[in-house]
């Protein structure tokens, strides 16, 4: 892996694996995968994110400001992205709400970006200190108006490393901003960890060009030529519908044509974007779809399932979004039940039922207490599903 | 001259969308009169706008142009600037979007004192929207929404600036456009948080629902209302109601600039940590050239 800096926080865990917090992970990701540029604001539960970058940035020659609130920091993310810098902010549910405007325009201008959310449950101030997965759809349509989302979601301190990265190569390579959701629980968890085992991905540096403006060879027809602000096309900017010249357009044809290319760019890489992992492949009757915390649970559902001899498997998203259309089908088509546990009241689950209802049974389990899932609730629903449950 | 600034223009795109008698015209033609005067290099000088009439203006501009969301153009650019500090960045916005639903971002840039220069349109009016009230309008005055007369006080924006931090603080109107050069001029040349106020006549939105039926009306008023800050020195409280002070009203050479300080900070940090990295604010921007 071919360090272009060397920063404390990476030496600190190069000396062993050590037991690092979630959003610290998140940092140390994110200066792994080259961001230059980060601008924040505080918020529980995420805060975490904005001291490590703090801390590190100025030393490495990289910029961090503290803004006045969530709008002007994602705000000076696009400005810095504008110059080719690779930029990022953190932040939960309010302030998420605060930025939704400006991700749009993030998307319309298509700057690259990456925004964190570690969810806290809402709405409103809700509860700042416990876990949710209510951003969900906030994620996918917070923002008005047709457009393209990328939306992964982290679910242990090695997924806040490598989905950082990920996000960061995903957000460069669609020119588009990329939303990392983790929860209170994932981003505020301690667990043992170190970089050099989590190359599943095979998210190594040598994946990601830092070139200002760089633009995948494979894209370069479905992806406008990037706004680079001191290169010598002196661009023109604007979140209004425009065309190929970068200048406001009101023709129909080119309207429909610039939205409709927005949002296939994405929409036509599900198969690049779309990182999952199925567990006990083949061999459940019931297959637990989950995410973030959630797919902890069950994951321990699982291991527990298999000494019970309950036929479960576990199909484990990484991305949420572009819809993992492929994989969910392929799944459904083969088990009796999909079992949709999550920290809210059934958002994904009515993504999953649109497009697998035609082949199997989908049920939602909705926790929204600010409390995580245990598996063996888990398997009391699975056991009730296939009717073997067998109470002592 | 003329022809001069042309060449920072997007002639293939005019005429452009503003009413006949507009005054944001003869501002934007003395900033681009600053641009040729000053030599600045067209990929290094970028101007940031948000919405509203003020910030139509970046359509018509051949330099680095962006043309942002309502209220945020300091924030996209405090962030292109702390990307680039070897960059010229000019924010053009208008009193709805930097003093009202921009306000935030206006007092915190003032008080970061990053080196920006803000030139702010204040037509009393939000134009763009069909004549509703703004947060620089008179009281008394009509508007679209205060069919009967504002009931609120308007913002002094300059006084305003000086008082969170802005280092530089002018203000100048349409009807003294040599004023307004010069005062541009001077802002941008200034290290550190430039404000410039330019008042401008909106006669279709503002002007015709205040008595004020023509341009040349409104010019001439303004011209009228316009005392420098020595007049003004001399004039009393009530002889100074309506009035509208131009010039240089504020400025501190000597107010430690944000990109100066940060990189400072920085470099000592970077030295602490024994990072090798290049940190050469005047220079260079402060992120090291990546690879």
């Amino acid at each position: 892996m071919e360090q272009w800096h060397s920063h404390l926080l990476r030496e600190r865990v190069d000396q062993s694996s050590l037991l690092i917090q979630g959003n610290r992970a998140c940092a140390l990701g994110a200066l792994d995968a080259g961001v230059t540029f980060f601008a924040g604001y505080p918020i529980t539960p995420s805060s975490e994110i904005m001291e490590a970058m703090a801390e590190e940035l100025p030393r490495i020659g990289g910029v961090f400001v503290q803004m006045e609130d969530e709008i002007a920091s994602i705000c000076a993310c696009i400005g810095a992205s504008l110059t080719g810098k690779l930029a990022m902010t953190a932040t939960s549910g309010p302030g998420f709400s605060l930025m939704q405007e400006a991700i749009g325009y993030a998307i319309i201008i298509e700057a690259p970006l990456v925004v964190v959310n570690v969810m806290r449950v809402g709405p409103s101030t809700g509860r700042p200190t416990a876990p949710s997965q209510g951003d969900v759809m906030q994620a996918r349509w917070g923002t008005h108006g047709d457009h393209p989302a990328i939306v992964l979601a982290a679910s242990n301190v090695a997924d806040m490393y490598r989905l950082t990265m990920a996000a960061v190569r995903f957000a460069q390579r669609f020119r588009t901003p990329v939303i990392l959701l983790a929860d209170q629980m994932v981003g505020q968890m301690r667990e043992s960890f170190s970089p050099e085992l989590v190359g599943r991905y095979r998210l190594t540096s040598g994946d990601f060009d830092f070139t200002p403006g760089y633009i995948h060879p494979e894209l370069a027809r479905e992806v406008r030529p990037p706004h680079v602000l001191g290169s010598d096309e002196h661009p023109h900017v604007t979140g209004l519908f425009h065309d190929e010249t970068g200048f406001p357009t009101n023709d129909p044809d080119k309207s429909n044509e610039f939205l409709r290319e927005l949002y296939n760019k994405v929409a036509h890489h599900r198969d690049e974007l779309c990182l999952y992992d199925v567990k006990n492949e083949g061999k459940g009757r019931v297959c637990i779809v989950a995410y973030g915390s959630c797919a902890r649970t069950a994951r321990a559902a699982w291991r527990l399932a298999e000494y019970e001899g309950l036929p479960v498997e576990v199909l484990h998203l990484y991305t949420l979004f572009p819809l993992p259309v492929e994989i969910i089908q392929q799944v459904a088509r083969r088990v009796e039940f999909m079992l949709i546990p999550e920290l809210n009241l059934g958002q994904y689950a009515h993504e999953v039922r649109k497009m697998a209802e035609q082949w199997t049974t989908v049920i939602g389990m909705g926790k929204i207490d600010g409390t995580l899932f245990t598996p063996r609730e888990l398997l009391d629903r699975i056991a009730e599903l296939i009717g073997k449950y067998e109470s002592v | 001259m003329a022809l001069e600034i042309e060449r920072f223009l997007h002639t293939e795109r005019l005429p452009h969308i503003w009413c006949p008698g507009c005054g944001l015209g003869i501002i934007t033609a003395a900033f681009l009169r600053v641009v040729v005067d000053l030599g600045l290099e067209r990929e290094k000088t970028v101007v940031v706008s948000g919405i509203g009439c003020s910030s139509r203006a970046a359509n018509y501009l051949d330099l680095g142009t962006v043309h942002s969301i309502h209220g945020r153009a300091l924030a996209v650019a405090t962030g292109v600037k702390m990307a680039r500090p070897d960059f010229t960045v000019v924010v053009f916005t208008g009193d709805g979007d930097g003093a009202a639903i921009g306000g935030n971002h206006f007092i915190h840039a003032c008080r970061r004192n990053i080196d920006l220069t803000c030139i702010l349109f204040n037509n009393s009016t939000y134009g763009m929207t069909g004549g509703q009230t703004s947060p620089t309008m008179a009281l008394g005055d009509r508007s679209t929404t205060a069919r009967h007369g504002q009931v609120e006080p308007p913002f002094d924006l300059c006084r305003l600036a000086e008082a969170a931090g802005a280092s530089f603080v002018a203000r100048g109107t349409a009807a003294q456009a040599r004023l307004i050069e010069r005062l541009i001029k001077q802002g941008i040349q200034h290290k550190g948080f430039s404000f410039v106020e330019a008042v401008v006549p909106c006669p279709t939105e503002y002007g015709r629902r205040n008595a004020q039926k023509s341009p040349l009306e409104m010019l001439d008023n303004e011209r009228a209302r316009s005392v420098t800050e020595a007049q003004a020195a001399k004039l009393s409280q009530e002889e100074l109601a309506g009035k509208i002070v131009t010039g240089v009203l504020h400025l501190d050479e000597n107010a430690p600039e944000f990109q100066q300080v940060y990189a400072a900070s920085a470099r000592a940090q970077a030295e602490k940590a024994g990072t090798r990295v290049q940190i050469d604010v005047t220079q260079k921007p402060p992120v090291g050239e990546q690879k």
